[in-house]
């Protein structure tokens, strides 16, 4: 009897056929996925929203953080005016990060996330610790809040908190100079006219909303740099691009409240947030106090524990991003927003721009200083002030140890003397004029 | 008897001279044993006087190279200092005229 075959060799042989295939597929699609993994990187991302946002009931928090890598010639308050903050705002989220020479390649943390300011979600809400306006409006059955940064109040004049409204309105606004800054002018040896017409000297710029408090107005600035400091006499500064939008969004009769609320807490999807300001100089812990006992209830009601040790750091830090501190929702922290990386715009809005040197023009000598980062800080201070003085470090020579920053050029030797007198009113510092290298004569002229 | 004596007596010398001998081998031996140790022991503390030499002037050199350090630390911390305190010059200048 002939034996039969148990496992028929052709039938095998195709299924050894098939698992090969198999393997080789896989294979390859692994290889493909790595090799994408390797040629396709996440790559950042080229936008973010900074200005306007859907406000949900319930939820308390706004925008998403993002992180950028600083490129040569960056500075904190270029950035700052880029991505609509100010400048306290990048620096509290970037702790040890030169303002103005951040190292080339280092990440900076863009803070563009916030916690609703806790007060009525209507007209203007602006909050003096975190320095921030917040505008609520209406639209189509939907809220939705646009923020800016501000600069606002100095300690000897601060800006009040309570609650007005926008009385009137005024584009290319003529500033009344009040009294106590005529006077303050004057013994700088800075005399000012009673009134500034709209210009480039203007300090209120090209808008202003007139408060129902008297003498208190929001308005742009001619000087960009300072917004998010206290260097006001009280009123509220946004950047020219920003107080346009809020000029035009904004009717008479807007409600305006102004709070000081440096601890927020808030809450998105299930997660909730602290989000912690350095609180007013001179202050005392009450409102610390406040947001703690806040934090008790909402861990009471929560039947979930705190990590009050988070708690403190976040406070102490003062960062001003919101930090998600409790889970309200099991595995709802997993979900929530994560930091985006960003690709560096080609250009940052408002950079102030430095003109080629040229042999005819007159320029103002700054500075002569042995440490290049001190040269350019001081040619980047300059720069930014308001309204702009040009401003670079010229290369190192054999013939001096030193960098020189200069600052033009200028058109005239009275315009050099503008500048000089400035640098010293505003700046302190002892400029020199440098006459023309070259004088073009009146026939060689185009 | 007196032979025998005599013998004896010899036998006696001869015993105390092998003795003496060896005692004496034994002797020099011993003194060339020690004179050995002795090179040995000076050998051992030219070496153990050249080690120290050579670990005092090591220590010498890592203290030198410590201070060196320490000082470099210390001029780095001193210049970041007074960088840090130009920089909060400059940031304090700057806020001034920010005012208006």
């Amino acid at each position: 009897m002939r034996m039969r075959r148990i496992v028929d060799p052709s039938l095998f042989a195709n299924w050894l056929h098939f698992i090969a295939l198999g393997i080789s597929i896989l294979a390859l699609t692994g290889c493909a996925a790595t090799k994408s993994a390797w040629l396709s990187p996440v790559l950042p991302e080229q936008e973010i929203e900074r200005n306007r946002f859907a406000v949900v009931k319930g939820v308390d928090v706004i925008g998403r953080l993002a992180v950028i890598r600083v490129e040569k010639g960056d500075t904190l308050p270029d950035m700052a005016r880029h991505f609509s903050v100010g400048i306290n705002a990048i620096s509290a989220a970037n702790p040890g990060v030169d303002v103005w020479v951040p190292e080339d390649g280092e990440r900076i943390t863009l803070p563009l996330s916030f916690i609703l300011p806790d007060a009525p979600r209507t007209g203007i809400v602006v909050n003096l610790a975190t320095m921030r306006l917040f505008h609520f409006k209406e639209e189509g059955g939907s809220l939705t809040v646009s923020t800016y940064p501000v600069g606002v109040g100095t300690k000897e004049r601060p800006t009040p908190t309570g609650q007005m409204h926008v009385a009137r309105k005024a584009s290319r606004p003529t500033w009344h100079v009040p009294a106590s800054i005529a006077e303050d002018h004057r013994k700088k040896g800075d005399p000012l006219p009673a009134k500034v017409p709209p210009g480039p000297d203007n300090p209120l710029g090209e808008y202003a909303l007139y408060l129902s408090k008297s003498s208190y107005l929001i308005h742009g600035t001619n000087k960009p740099a300072s917004i998010g400091l206290k260097a006001t006499n009280g009123c509220l500064r946004l950047y020219p691009e920003n107080i346009g939008m809020l000029y035009q969004d904004t009717p008479v009769n807007t409600p305006v409240v102004i709070v000081n609320q440096p601890y927020l807490i808030g809450q998105r999807d299930g997660v909730l947030y602290l989000e912690a300001h350095t609180p007013p100089e001179g202050s005392d812990s009450s409102e610390l106090k406040k947001i703690n006992a806040k934090l008790k209830t909402i861990e009471n009601k929560s039947a979930r524990a705190l990590d009050w040790k988070k708690v403190r750091i976040v406070q102490a830090e003062a960062q001003g991003i919101p930090v998600p501190i409790l889970e309200l929702r099991q595995g709802a922290e997993k979900k929530a927003s994560k930091t985006i990386e960003l690709k560096h715009p080609v250009t940052l809005y408002g950079r102030p721009e430095i003109p080629e040197l040229k042999l005819d023009a007159w320029y103002v000598l700054a500075g002569d200083v042995r440490d290049e980062i001190d040269a350019q800080r001081l040619a980047a201070i300059i720069n930014h002030q308001g309204p702009p003085i040009p401003a670079q470090v010229l290369s190192k020579s054999s013939k001096n140890t030193g960098y020189r920053v200069i600052a033009g050029p200028f058109g005239d030797v009275n315009e050099a003397n503008d500048a000089v007198k400035r640098l010293k009113m505003d700046l302190d510092i002892d400029a020199t004029v440098i006459e023309p290298v070259r004088k073009i004569s009146r026939s060689s002229r185009y | 008897m007196k032979s025998r004596l005599l013998a004896i007596a010899m036998m006696l010398v001869l015993a105390a001279a092998l003795t003496g001998c060896a005692t004496t081998r034994e002797m020099e031996k011993v003194q060339a044993e020690q004179k050995l140790l002795d090179a040995k022991v000076e050998q051992a503390l030219q070496d153990a006087q050249a080690a120290k030499a050579a670990a005092d002037a090591a220590k010498l050199q890592a203290d030198d190279a410590t201070a060196r350090a320490e000082n470099a630390e210390k001029a780095a911390l001193e210049r970041e200092r007074i960088a840090a305190e130009k920089a909060q010059r400059a940031d304090a200048a700057f806020q001034q005229s920010m005012r208006k």
